[in-house]
């Protein structure tokens, strides 16, 4: 590093105190607790625990329903992060294009950012109302006999339709000021060089939004595996059933509603090694981004 | 941008491409719009109405009714989870969020940047950890921990468990990065002390990074859900969020469900987050595209 | 104008403990909506009839939930007095000797009598030890009954029927001639198996329904006439007589209510708010059907619902405030109006004849149902079941009916699945109470 003003000796520590104070008590306590608890089962009052060993791990690896939310997440995420990617890069293309109402276009693109993933998930509900619902409706009269909370497939697109579109303006904001970042000579130079606007946008644009896009597809990623879990709890209306779930959701399920501490910190940890490499994975392309601009 | 001008050939077709570019964008708006103006039409008609038949073309008369069920009626012994309450609880974790969020990662940033530290590389890495693993992970020990320290239940429990993640920290530490290094020199030549220095200089410097910060911050601490869920089980602690948990529950388990006043709870929990990004937008949208750099 | 009743009383009673310190105890229960007004009601009747305690009731969110959080609370020594766990969490609790005190102990030492005989049967045991012991005091018991449309049935020109082989060979046929679906439920563990095993006389777990101990209990679901039930389930549903709406509760209630579905199989709870509502038919309520094939002498079903119990590690004063108030839950008119109110059954014979008395089944039939049929013939399969981690159980079962009714599975599958699963989640739980 090349900054380095001060040399004071007791300010800076005193300036990082709170922050390290507060991440070693709830971060750093709580993960090491559980990696603890997944080597036991213990009764949830408190009373007894029994040390099993790799028990919680070698169970959760022969279940085949962790296997099916396993797959179903990974599905799940892929759908997700793949939708709210392709519509935002549409939508931030087009808005990049119009001069008149643009700035209406922004903000009307942009607002659900701040709607709560579990406001957004009630919002759902409404539209797929099993008696009422419009969206239900809408698919009703194509053909589709949309059935929220019966099909596991109709409550799976609605968990996506919902995560969708409270993801969109993320990225419709990201892509918007990655195109507005394009110099305008290149736009040009462009416009000169290729006449039709797929080939433009296929040729100039994308690589040149592939930094964005890279960045993106991790926060979406993340996105998907864990902010949705507001999504999925009011979905399924608390009741699991026979519903879709993500892996977060099942540590919640198993750990709150089922009161089995052992089992919920072992899914805890897989998930901590999950996105361990996810993150690895993330900067390592921060590095490249930083490289590209 | 004027570029159409130059290439009269492509005039005709382009224009059509502008018809197509409006459409689209006129599509998006609407698939963002259209459920909020449908829960905002279910606020305007009675319960009864709605429970028959979902969402309609009328306005009704109910909207003045609902918004005072949703705000001063509570459903509880104590009289306490009212719709304003709610509301209050909300903004205390949105602005405790961010303010400590802000603070805590200003004067971090500002040790790891401006001081010869020896262990600043390892207080680096223990600080830039927490950006591995979200909450959702280490929820359970995290529970346990605040419930050990007795937490549950107050504004500190609340808030300080989301304040462990160095988002902040690591957005002002990029950004304390790039302010020429010639400040710190000026200032030390005019005899400024590193606390005043942080104090006279950087803080006015770093205006415009405070306000989009506190932003996305605030509008992250408020659409908070699982965690307000789990730490917060005091009717008067609840947060218009985690009171929506409550709302689908109160929509399942009661005879004639309260459409109006959940929806418009609903409302009322979406509306200030969304106010804050539209009104400061471009803070905003400068703050979430330069975090990631 | 109720809340405000409601809030100035907490008010009001908040200044009186100032003024005579009484002795104040929590309750934390998972009655939302009108329910938990009626248990404000409860409430204020209490703190109004005497002046030495005040009890303040506090809605935790589901039963889940309230589960959940008094368990945290009692990790953390901030448990409150009395805590309601339902049926599915009852071994939990149970199992976790000293985190409650039995409330016919805690009754008998504060000089309020205990005779379990005074109890309806249906009611003595489900939150009884193995000695029979009440640990539990049964609060709002419910038991799943038939709801059926009477103009629907009329129409049909069929009566409620009492078998399952009635239902299947006279009643959804001309139902559903008539345009009616004949049949959807509210919540399949509870009512097509938990009972189910109650009402046709089978055992539902090893170790006496568990009631032995944890070691070694498991389940006895994978049987042939419970298999065959839920077969007979799926022709009715392709045949066009039962419908499933999902696991969420209301989604199966509201075809009912709506006039689609003719019979409407949920808790004799439910009796309070669909008198509320303004339907357009009349209904009435009769007992579970039984499979004639299984069984020719049908018994009662389980209480369903939840139970109060008393946290340990309170003073003892508290604790005589909480035997007063259980006192107080358990007088005939307290019963009388909770049974009226909310169509939950009365727990006390007392309180069953007081009702009686009143003429409240003259003008309500179809609520006397419930306790009716609690209180039909016992045998040792009828007491109720104690299993460890049965909430997990119950989302289980849940996962594996919801997919054999939309045709993933196979009932054989499905039963193999569940009773692997739930007997896997029976061994982690028997190795926590190490």
């Amino acid at each position: 590093m090349k900054r380095a003003g001060f040399t004071t000796r007791w300010l800076p520590i005193l300036l990082l105190l709170p922050q390290l104070v507060i991440i070693a008590v709830f971060f750093y306590w709580p993960a090491a607790h559980a990696v603890q608890s997944s080597f036991y089962l213990e009764d949830p009052f408190g009373f007894g625990s029994s040390f099993v060993g790799f028990d919680n791990y070698t169970h959760l690896a022969q279940s085949s329903e962790y296997a099916r939310i396993a797959k179903f997440t990974l599905l799940f995420t892929i759908l997700v992060t793949f939708f709210s990617l392709a519509l935002a890069l549409v939508l931030a293309v087009k808005a990049d294009n119009v001069i008149r109402g643009a700035k209406t276009y922004r903000t009307l693109l942009m607002w659900v950012y701040a709607v709560a993933p579990p406001v957004a998930g009630f919002i759902g509900l409404l539209m797929l109302n099993q008696t009422w619902g419009p969206l239900a409706e809408l698919a009703k009269s194509v053909g589709w006999d949309f059935k929220l909370g019966v099909n596991f497939a109709d409550t799976a697109a609605a968990m996506v339709l919902v995560s969708v579109w409270k993801q969109v303006p993320v990225n419709f904001i990201f892509f918007l000021s990655g195109l507005q970042s394009i110099p305008k000579s290149v736009r040009e130079a462009a416009l000169i060089d290729a006449k039709s606007s797929f080939r433009r946008f296929w040729d100039v644009t994308f690589p040149l939004l592939a930094p964005t896009g890279f960045f993106l597809l991790v926060i979406n990623i993340t996105y998907a595996l864990f902010d949705t879990f507001g999504v999925v709890d009011v979905l399924v209306k608390g009741e699991p059933g026979n519903n879709p779930m993500t892996l977060v959701y099942k540590v919640y399920v198993d750990g709150f509603r089922g009161n089995d501490i052992g089992g919920s910190s072992a899914q805890s940890v897989i998930l901590m090694v999950l996105v361990l490499a996810l993150t690895i994975f993330q900067f390592r392309l921060i590095e490249r981004r930083i490289h590209y601009t | 941008m004027t570029e159409t001008t130059h290439i009269p050939v492509a005039k005709r077709r382009l224009k059509w491409g502008r018809v197509l570019d409006h459409s689209i964008l006129i599509l998006g708006a609407q698939f963002m719009l259209v459920p909020l103006l449908m829960v905002l039409q279910t606020t305007t008609t009675t319960d009864l109405e709605t429970i028959r038949n979902g969402p309609e073309f009328i306005i009704g008369d109910q909207l003045d009714d609902n918004f005072r069920a949703a705000m001063f009626t509570a459903s509880g012994f104590s009289g306490e989870n009212t719709g304003l309450r709610m509301l209050a609880n909300s903004m205390i974790l949105g602005i405790g969020f961010a303010l400590g969020k802000i603070v805590i990662g200003m004067m971090a940033a500002y040790a790891l940047v401006y001081f010869r530290l020896r262990f600043a590389t390892f207080a680096f890495w223990l600080i830039f950890t927490t950006l591995l693993l979200p909450l959702e992970v280490r929820i359970l020990p995290s529970y346990e921990i605040a419930q050990r320290l007795g937490l549950l239940n107050t504004y500190t429990g609340l808030i300080l468990p989301l304040i462990a993640s160095a988002t902040a920290t690591f957005f002002f530490r990029q950004f304390f990065r790039s302010v020429p290094e010639e400040l710190v020199e000026a200032a030390r030549i005019d005899g400024a002390g590193p606390v005043k220095f942080f104090i006279d200089i950087l803080v006015p410097l770093s205006q415009t990074m405070i306000a989009a910060m506190f932003i996305i911050m605030f509008v992250f601490g408020w659409n908070q859900y699982l965690w307000p869920t789990m730490v917060t089980t005091d009717e008067g602690m609840y947060t218009l969020v985690r009171g929506i948990k409550q709302l689908t529950q109160d929509l399942e388990g009661t005879s004639i469900p309260e459409y109006g006043r959940a929806n418009m709870l609903a409302l009322i929990a979406i509306l200030p987050p969304v106010l804050v990004v539209i009104i400061f937008q471009s803070w905003f949208v400068k703050g979430l595209t330069e975090s990631d750099k | 104008m109720k809340n405000i009743a409601i809030s100035s009383a907490a008010v009001l009673s908040m200044l009186a403990s100032t003024a005579f310190a009484e002795t104040e105890i929590t309750w934390w229960h998972g009655m939302g909506g009108a329910l938990g007004e009626t248990v404000n009601e409860i409430a204020e009747g209490f703190n109004a009839s005497q002046d030495d305690y005040t009890i303040t009731p506090v809605f935790k969110g589901t039963y889940e939930e309230t589960l959940t959080a008094g368990i945290a609370a009692f990790r953390a020594g901030e448990q409150p007095n009395i805590m309601q766990v339902f049926d599915a969490g009852a071994a939990t609790v149970i199992a976790a000797e000293g985190a409650t005190i039995p409330v016919q102990d805690l009754l008998e030492a504060n000089g309020v009598g205990f005779d379990i005989e005074d109890y309806i049967s249906g009611v003595r045991y489900f939150y009884a030890d193995v000695d029979g012991k009440m640990i539990g005091m049964p609060f709002n018991s419910s038991s799943p009954v038939m709801y059926y449309n009477m103009q629907a049935l009329e129409a049909a020109g069929v009566t409620p029927p009492a078998t399952w082989e009635e239902f299947e060979t006279v009643t959804a046929p001309a139902l559903k001639d008539a345009g009616y679906v004949a049949l959807s439920q509210s919540h399949l563990p509870w009512i097509f198996v938990e009972n189910f095993m109650s009402r046709n006389d089978l055992p539902f777990a090893t170790n006496n329904n568990g009631y032995d101990g944890a070691e070694g209990t498991e389940i006895l679901v994978n049987v042939d006439p419970l298999k065959a039930h839920f077969t007979a389930v799926t022709e009715w549903q392709d045949a066009g007589y039962f419908e499933w709406f999902g696991t969420g509760w209301n989604d199966n209630q509201t075809p009912f209510e709506n006039g689609e579905v003719a019979i409407w199989l949920g808790s004799s709870g439910s009796f309070g708010g669909l008198s509320q509502l303004d339907l357009d038919f009349d209904f009435s309520t009769t007992y579970l059907p039984y499979w004639e094939a299984v069984t020719t002498e049908p018994k009662q079903t389980f209480i369903g619902g939840a139970a109060l119990f008393a946290m340990s590690g309170q003073p003892d004063e508290e604790n005589a405030a909480t035997a007063a108030f259980f006192e107080y839950l358990t007088s005939p008119e307290v019963q009388y109006m909770w049974h009226r109110e909310t169509g939950y059954v009365p727990v006390t014979e007392e309180a069953y004849e007081l009702a009686k008395a009143d003429g409240h089944y003259d003008r309500f039939p179809a609520a006397e149902t419930g306790i009716l049929q609690l209180s039909l013939d016992a045998s040792e399969n009828t007491r109720g079941y104690r299993m460890g981690f049965y909430v997990q159980i119950r989302d289980v079962m849940n996962r594996e009916f919801g997919r054999i009714l939309t045709g993933e599975t196979s009932v054989d599958d499905a039963f193999d699945i569940i009773e692997a699963d739930a007997n896997g989640l029976l061994t982690r739980f028997a190795q926590t109470q190490n």
